[in-house]
């Protein structure tokens, strides 16, 4: 068994395959992940592969401030992930709610509907952060680590409105 | 004369009570204030003989005891016509332009959501642009609402 | 996903994630008989965030940020248009200089707009080549607006009074070189738009209205102008620095998707004219005037061409340091309503075609689209991915090629 989790953890470190989905966002940071999919950037050479459905997917890179409308759908994509599946909130209104924090119709952050991995601040978050923050992610990976998933609820994160940098959430020890 | 001018002098003409509420604010902006009784034959009157045959949006807002009500009417030449009406709080009842402007259906629905107004003659159809589950009595834009725990935190800027 | 078998497409419609329980509000619901539809419900507000309610909450000053985020992709037309409200309710007289800046960003904003565009519907019906040199040449606009106002989206670059960054000669320069590079590609794009008779016959005839139809209905900006109605708000309607700026209104009389790309192809021409105008004229001066905390009693209707079309900003204030109110039409609620007209009578597979060339200002990556069967009364849920493929499935059935305009473009570019 634990010879399988090490192959599936090498072939999801290898080569993820991402589904994206807006949450209600203002559309800037998915032009930012579509960007890094476009030759300037490449995700590809990274063996990224940007898949249309959720079924198939390692890595759920996510934007938008939650708004009431799209929460159950945030919310079923996320349970229809096979496991072990690695949540990415991009973009301030992803991590915290953004400017839109205190919006009547937004709930405030991925984080306040399904666990996230790995948390891409900026607004925009630009591709380079954007592509930085899933790479370290996955090379954050190891066996013991892979089965499991772990958040930080409630984390405020402060949006200056330039970072490109990027912020992780570490992961607990695993489950077996 | 001016455009502006003119739909000034034809639209006062018509209607000798508006003399004071018509305003020329500046060059392609005018602004007109009427109670709802006149609304529909004033509506009428600019949208076919003043020629402005663009609806912008349509404005509500939350005026104390009535609920306003702003058209925002354009045309040829870059010309603007805020036409201002209101209704009661207490019975905020208007009717339907979508007769004359289809676009106007999403602008009367956004109303009829976020301050409560009741749009007579609009035809069924989705409620934009709340959900399904939002409080039939709640409306957001109105001033004494405030968000509540259910529908997300505290406003906590400014 | 499921390939469409190109007999019985109707019956093997390919699903999307789907869930026994799904009772999501889907975003279009389409009444279809045989293969044609017959009827399309809208269902938008998934991304209604109470924006306008919040403005009430915050600063005359700190709107204009929030507001820059309605759309992240004409984040500039939503900031210009409130922050011009706001300067005539307070009777402030902004600095030419100021002006032309603002305009020279909200034309590389079209700019930036246009290419992006060209890059969706390339993708739509399966030009996945030209999404990627269009994408390409839109990281030079990119490049040049981080370069100018220090952030790739959401610019920042106004204020009250005026505008917060000063270009330098050394920057006109640098817009010139990008200018230069970007005509010489788009005429290329022209090239294949106007010559390729696989790319002119995939987008003629498909989501057609009528001039009457689309002023009736109110549609904006090129949806409108591609069906010959002869309006935009840079000429009617001057504002910033249009009224000394010498360009033509683009319009076309094909009133379908083709039209609309020649016209978004030609405005590009017209920005890459504009941009250079504004450098070359660009008056010395100051880029901003003080503007006060309190905002005198008032309001003011504001419009402006954002790349969509018209962007409309009503804004009320009753002298203090926040609005009483704040009110936006952003163009792509004016154009949706057109699209129940252009997809009646039409193929299911014109969907997404359809739906990109009025060049929706929501997501592209989440559109649930619910089909009632009349003939079967099946129902079924696709999601956009789905949708696409079944519609490229179903025209390269009917003899869409795409291969010959692929080649042509990497020789045009290549060379």
């Amino acid at each position: 068994m634990k010879l399988f989790r090490k192959i599936i953890t090498w072939a999801r470190i290898k080569s993820p395959w991402i589904l994206h989905f807006n949450s209600g966002a203002c559309n800037a940071c998915d032009i930012e992940i579509v960007a890094a999919l476009t030759p300037l950037y490449d995700v590809e050479r990274f063996g990224i592969q940007l898949k249309g459905t959720p079924r198939h997917a390692d890595v759920l890179v996510c934007s938008g401030p939650v708004t009431r409308q799209i929460q159950d759908r945030l919310k079923r994509i996320y349970d229809q992930m096979p496991e072990p599946k690695f949540v990415v909130a991009v973009g301030a209104c992803a991590c915290g709610g953004g400017v839109f924090k205190g919006c009547y119709n937004v709930r405030g952050g991925i984080d306040k509907v399904i666990p996230v991995s790995a948390y891409i601040p900026g607004c925009p978050a630009g591709p380079k952060a954007i592509i930085d923050g899933v790479v370290k992610l996955l090379s954050s990976l190891d066996e013991d680590k892979a089965s499991s998933v772990s958040t930080i609820q409630g984390q405020e994160k402060v949006c200056d409105g330039s970072a490109q940098g990027m912020a992780e959430c570490p992961h607990s020890g695993g489950t077996p | 004369m001016s455009y502006e001018e003119d739909i000034r002098q034809e639209t006062v003409g018509r209607f000798d009570f508006l003399k004071d509420s018509f305003k020329i604010v500046r060059p392609r902006r005018l602004t007109l204030d009427v109670a709802y009784e006149k609304f529909s034959e004033v509506f009428d009157f600019l949208v076919h003989q003043g020629k402005f045959d663009i609806l912008c949006t349509i404005t509500g807002t939350d005026e104390g005891e009535y609920l306003g009500f702003i058209y925002h009417l354009a045309r040829e030449g870059g010309v603007t016509l805020n036409l201002k009406t209101r209704a009661p709080k207490s019975n905020p009842v208007i009717q339907t332009i979508t007769g004359v402007f289809p676009g106007a259906e999403i602008y009367e629905r956004e109303i009829v959501d976020l301050f409560g107004a009741k749009v007579q003659g609009l035809c069924q159809g989705n409620r934009y642009p709340l959900t399904d589950d939002w409080p039939a009595d709640e409306h957001p834009l109105r001033k004494d609402w405030k968000p509540s725990d259910s529908s997300g935190e505290e406003a906590n800027h400014a | 996903m499921h390939d469409a078998h190109e007999h019985d497409y109707e019956f093997k419609i390919p699903l999307g994630p789907q869930h026994p329980a799904l009772k999501e509000p889907e975003n279009f619901s389409i009444a279809l008989k045989g293969e044609k539809i017959l009827g399309v419900d809208i269902r938008l507000g998934y991304n209604h965030r109470g924006i306008e309610k919040a403005c009430e909450a915050r600063t005359f000053l700190q709107d204009v940020y929030l507001l820059e985020r309605i759309c992240g992709i004409c984040s500039h037309s939503h900031s210009s248009a409130y922050v011009q409200a706001v300067e005539e309710i307070a009777g402030l007289v902004v600095p030419k200089r100021a002006l032309y800046i603002r305009t020279l960003i909200g034309e590389l904003e079209r700019i930036h707009s246009h290419f992006l565009w060209l890059g969706v519907a390339g993708h739509e019906i399966g030009f996945d080549t030209l999404l990627m040199y269009t994408w390409r040449d839109r990281e030079i606009v990119m490049d040049l607006l981080a370069q100018l106002t220090g952030n790739r989206v959401n610019y920042g670059i106004n204020t009250i009074g005026g505008v917060r960054r000063d270009i330098t000669p050394e920057q006109g320069k640098d817009i010139l070189a990008a200018m230069a590079t970007l005509e010489e590609r788009t005429k290329y794009y022209v090239q294949i738009a106007t010559e390729e008779t696989s790319i002119i016959k995939r987008l003629s005839g498909v989501g057609v209205i009528s001039r009457q139809d689309a002023i009736r209905l109110g549609a904006v900006g090129p949806t409108a102008r591609a069906s010959g109605v002869n309006r935009d708000i840079r000429r009617e309607d001057p504002y910033a620095a249009y009224a000394e700026m010498d360009f033509d209104v683009i319009t076309d009389d094909h009133c379908d998707v083709y039209g609309r790309t020649v016209v978004r192809l030609k405005e590009l021409m017209e920005s890459f004219r504009i941009v250079r105008q504004v450098v070359a004229k660009i008056p010395d001066g100051p880029i901003t005037v003080r503007a006060p905390r309190k905002i005198p009693a008032g309001d003011a209707l504001s419009r402006y061409e954002a790349p969509r079309g018209e962007d409309v900003h009503y804004v009320k204030s009753s002298g203090g340091e926040k609005p009483e109110r704040v009110k936006v039409r952003a163009p792509t609620l004016a154009n949706i309503q057109t699209v129940k007209h252009m997809l009646r009578d039409r193929f299911l597979a014109d969907m997404p075609i359809v739906i990109a060339a009025i060049d929706p200002c929501f997501s592209c990556t989440d559109r649930l689209v619910g089909v009632r069967h009349l003939d079967n009364h099946k129902k079924e849920t696709l999601s956009w991915e789905s949708l696409r493929a079944f519609s490229l499935g179903w025209h390269r059935a009917k003899g869409f090629d795409i291969t010959v305009a692929e080649k042509k473009l990497h020789q045009l570019m290549e060379h």
